[in-house]
């Protein structure tokens, strides 16, 4: 039998992390501007668009994202689309991060003030220009800190994708437990690990959080 | 005289004839609560009108319906002899341009610069280059006394001074008439002074503008004009010495007791 020490063990965890980062990064740039895409539909009031986004979000907030995971992975090859386990947690997180980001987004756009709205349609801008150079930038700040916090989440959610056969961070610590016999240590690691990637995102959050209220 | 200086000539009496806003029979209600009861007014150009009026009265949802903020059910509204029509975008931007207006809460852009506020319209609506926007937003600045504070944000203003800024926020899209609605209502007393000097300095200078006001004393010396507007109509119109003078009406009256 081989034996592993521990650095072995934390280096195939640190090389498994990387994973995790991408599926995080990926799920937060795809839900991101899907998200900014369903947020600027709402505001825009196209016909229909506001009925759409709240059943979209009422969709994946109601339903657990492990459910999502096997939907995504065994419904696309139900259509016929041939679905790596990476394809699959990539549209799945993608889905769910955007369901929560147009939600938080919502909020903040409702709360600039709607005298800033007036201001800008008096001034003869178009509702693109209204939401591009006054709404959003406003907007923006105070999302900040809000959605830095939700990146915790969606780092947290990719332990999920290794129920479908992804490995990332959780499916790795699974397998090398499977070789070692040591789940106590390895998941120890895991956790570590976790905690290294959220806890200076929750840092910055809260950093950004007190930074724009002393602007305010 | 050239016959195209001629026609020139009469055309330009002919539009200083015509009205510069002109409302017919307007009629606007929030669901069963009708706020606006069939509004007549025709404004000239260069004409200086007060409205006043209890709250609740409908003299801000008058001014807001000249430039769309409100939209009315019955009756029709043209400013510069441009029809406003809701729905249609590019007519309500066309529109919007001859309509400036000033708000009780200034609505300044808090992230931009306040030179910035002033240039971002002009830029973006009438394609102005930056160079020519900036000199002429230091221009408007200068004109309403805050020259320079042309790179300070708005919160490092105080509430006369952001009112000012966005009167030339205003005055930068050259708009054929000023709305201000209750623009010295959330000022401190001691800075209604210097915004009221910039408002008169419009006035004495030939622009079109419709106020609400509580302000009597200056609605009375900068007007041509006082409508005093009761339960959504014009109750009572007329010069301001008239209306202040001898008002007919017991609401007028009453309302005017009620103020002193």
């Amino acid at each position: 039998m081989v034996d592993f020490s521990l650095w072995d063990i934390f280096r195939n965890l640190l090389l498994a992390a990387r994973w995790t980062v991408g599926l995080s990064l990926i799920a937060f740039i795809g839900g991101g501007l899907v998200g900014l895409a369903l947020l600027v539909a709402r505001t825009a009031r196209w016909p229909g668009a506001e009925r759409f986004v709240a059943g979209y979000v009422q969709l994946f907030q109601g339903t657990p994202l492990l459910m999502q995971l096997f939907l995504a992975y065994f419904g696309l090859a139900l259509f016929g689309v041939d679905t790596s386990a990476w394809v699959a947690a990539a549209v799945a997180l993608t889905l769910y991060t955007s369901a929560f980001l147009v939600e938080i987004w919502r909020g903040c756009v409702a709360a600039v003030p709607k005298g800033q709205w007036e201001a800008a349609q008096s001034l003869a801008l178009s509702f693109g220009e209204q939401l591009r150079y006054v709404i959003l930038p406003q907007a923006t700040r105070i999302a900040i800190a809000p959605t830095v916090g939700f990146l915790v989440q969606v780092v947290k959610g990719t332990a999920l994708a290794s129920v479908i056969g992804f490995v990332e961070l959780t499916k790795a610590g699974t397998m090398i437990t499977n070789a070692t016999f040591q789940p106590f240590l390895v998941y120890s690691c895991v956790a570590l690990l976790y905690f290294a990637l959220c806890f200076p995102v929750s840092l910055t959050a809260r950093h950004l959080e007190r930074k724009m209220n002393v602007n305010r | 005289m050239s016959t195209v200086e001629a026609i020139a000539e009469s055309a330009a009496v002919k539009t200083a004839a015509s009205p510069i806003v002109d409302i017919h029979q307007l009629r606007k209600s929030y669901g069963s609560n009708e706020v606006l009861k069939g509004i007549d007014l025709q404004v000239k150009p260069g004409e200086v009108i007060a409205i006043i009026g209890k709250s609740g009265s409908g003299k801000s949802t008058l001014l807001r319906c000249i430039n769309g903020l409100e939209v009315f059910q019955s009756g029709s509204l043209s400013v510069d002899g441009q029809p406003l029509l809701h729905g249609n975008a590019a007519a309500m931007r066309e529109l919007r341009q001859h309509v400036g207006m000033i708000f009780q809460n200034f609505n300044l852009f808090p992230h931009l610069s306040v030179g910035r506020n002033v240039m971002l319209a002009p830029g973006l609506v009438k394609k102005t280059d930056s160079a020519a926007g900036e000199a002429k937003a230091r221009q408007l600045l200068d004109r309403v006394g805050l020259g320079e504070k042309f790179d300070a944000f708005p919160d490092q203003l105080s509430g006369g001074q952001q009112q000012r800024v966005a009167i030339a926020r205003a005055l930068a899209m050259e708009p054929s008439v000023l709305l201000c609605d209750e623009i010295t209502s959330a000022l401190d007393p001691e800075l209604v002074g210097e915004v009221l000097r910039v408002v008169e300095a419009l006035a004495d200078e030939g622009m079109t503008l419709l106020m609400v006001t509580h302000e009597m004393g200056f609605a009375r010396k900068v007007s041509d004009r006082v409508i005093f507007m009761h339960q959504g109509r014009v109750h009572e119109m007329g010069p301001p010495a008239k209306l202040f003078g001898s008002p007919e009406t017991s609401e007028l009256q009453q309302f005017l007791s009620s103020i002193h």
